[in-house]
């Protein structure tokens, strides 16, 4: 009895070295070694934690036929608290997996952007180590625990997903479910991964589309593009009529053109005198960042010149007819 | 490969560029003989059209972008010439990763945009988007320059 007192106080106690000792302590430590924790001679506290199923498997089996094998009449000849002790064994190794339990919850919150650690379970390292071990292992490590949260959300629109991964981000941890192995671990992770790739590129259209921010929803948004897409092109194609409505009525002379090119494309007023002046400077300069045509004239305007190297042969011609 | 790339470039020359570019080409339209006379302008509009987009893909990006170079390309046939182009790695990756990226919600979006933007059918949804922004910068700024060369040439 007093055993079993010690066994049921020392095991809530939650040490399992203590119970290593214990189980030496009742002098069955050789036979017990023998039967049920063959494979934990390795190293004591350890194989024991590692196979805790083995070991209540081994542990039930002598409780429930301790006939079976001699060794086992020989361990229930030792008296009622060995049997008590297996009854109460079988508590430890519970007691044991609850430890795991918890010890696996919080080492996984605290796993956050660490990798590999070796104490995690199976089934829990079949999704956190593809994660970790790739090259960005922060986003990777989030996005592991973002795609199990997806699959208890339950939700199909995109929207609840792009929110339920937002507030796993700024989460310290993710509050995790006890997992199944799952087959598609890398497809959902790469699933994961190119959603997050197609937001930040569709937050970016949505900051190019005049009026795209206030609507929420991506279709809306994704229409939005599209309507602004179309009224571009139906611009360039009104200008194009535009221009070729002008084209005959004007000699159309290319100095003249670049003329009054200057001031409409500068600041959009049409002092073409004053505006001369200025763009080669600034024509110079962004020519020679994009390394187009070398218009580089910088304190003379000849426009002979200019047009000698920019157009070539064109502006001869053009001048002959 | 579930890394995000962080910068998305959408860069897009400055205004000059894109307006060299279509003044030469202008100025190459005017030099052929039939351009001037004939009052047929539905022709000439179409020309001029498609001198814009052209220019326009040369000045954007050349052949560094997708749709530029589908432009470029939709332009070289349409004139039966042949057109190289450097090819490029990824190039065959591309294709045989097509099916994996077109299960979304937003796929009839996705589908009316790949009809809108050159070059679209054969990029997946995130390479669509940027190709988008990238696009519509560009038109954007083609606008500008035509506006502005309309707005110069219409008070005379």
């Amino acid at each position: 009895m007093d055993l079993t007192g010690e066994f049921e106080a020392r095991s809530y106690g939650g040490g399992a070295t203590r119970e290593a000792t214990r189980l030496e302590s009742l002098h069955l430590g050789d036979e017990f070694r023998q039967l049920a924790l063959p494979p934990e001679n390795a190293g004591g506290f350890t194989a024991l934690l590692e196979l805790p199923p083995t070991q209540a498997v081994n542990l039930l089996r002598f409780t429930d036929s301790p006939s079976s094998s001699s060794q086992a009449a020989a361990v229930t000849g030792i008296a009622p608290p060995p049997l008590h002790s297996y009854g109460t064994l079988t508590f430890p190794s519970n007691s044991v997996l609850m430890e795991r339990a918890a010890r696996f919850s919080t080492d996984y919150h605290q796993n956050g952007n660490v990798s590999g650690t070796s104490s995690v379970p199976s089934n829990s390292s079949v999704k956190t180590e593809p994660a970790e071990t790739d090259s960005s292992q922060a986003v990777n490590n989030r996005s592991g625990k973002r795609k199990d949260s997806d699959k208890k959300a339950k939700s199909s629109t995109k929207k609840k997903r792009n929110k339920s991964s937002e507030e796993n981000e700024k989460l310290p941890y993710v509050h995790v479910r006890a997992r199944r192995g799952q087959a598609t671990d890398s497809h959902s992770l790469a699933e994961r991964a190119r959603r997050e790739k197609i937001n930040a590129r569709m937050k970016l259209l949505q900051e190019l589309v005049p009026g795209c921010d206030k609507i929420q929803g991506t279709a809306l948004v994704l229409d939005e593009i599209i309507n602004h897409v179309q009224s571009l092109q139906r611009q360039v194609e009104m200008l194009s009529m535009r221009l070729a409505s002008v084209n005959p009525r004007i000699d159309f002379n290319l100095d003249t053109i670049l003329a009054s090119e200057n001031g409409s494309l500068m600041d959009g007023s049409f002092n073409g005198t004053a505006m001369q002046v200025v763009w080669p400077h600034q024509v110079t300069e962004t020519e020679q960042s994009y390394h187009h045509r070398q218009l580089q004239q910088p304190q003379q305007w000849p426009f002979d010149g200019l047009n000698q190297r920019a157009w070539g042969k064109e502006e001869d011609q053009d001048h002959g007819q | 490969m579930a890394s995000a790339d962080k910068p998305i470039n959408t860069d897009v020359p400055e205004k000059d560029v894109f307006a060299l570019h279509f003044l030469q080409s202008l100025s190459n339209l005017r030099r052929q003989n039939t351009f001037n006379s004939p009052e047929k302008t539905n022709d000439r509009v179409k020309k001029i059209k498609k001198a814009a987009y052209v220019s326009m893909a040369r000045a954007a990006g050349g052949t560094n972008r997708l749709w530029s170079r589908a432009l470029l390309r939709r332009a070289a046939k349409e004139n039966n010439k042949i057109v190289r182009f450097p090819r490029r790695k990824k190039r065959v990756t591309c294709l045989r990763r097509r099916s994996n990226r077109r299960d979304p919600v937003e796929e009839e979006e996705a589908e009316r945009l790949r009809n809108l933007v050159p070059g679209g059918g054969g990029m997946g949804t995130s390479k669509l988007m940027e190709e988008t922004a990238h696009y519509i910068k560009c038109l954007s700024m083609q606008v500008k320059v035509m506006q502005c060369l309309v707005d110069g040439l219409a008070p005379k």
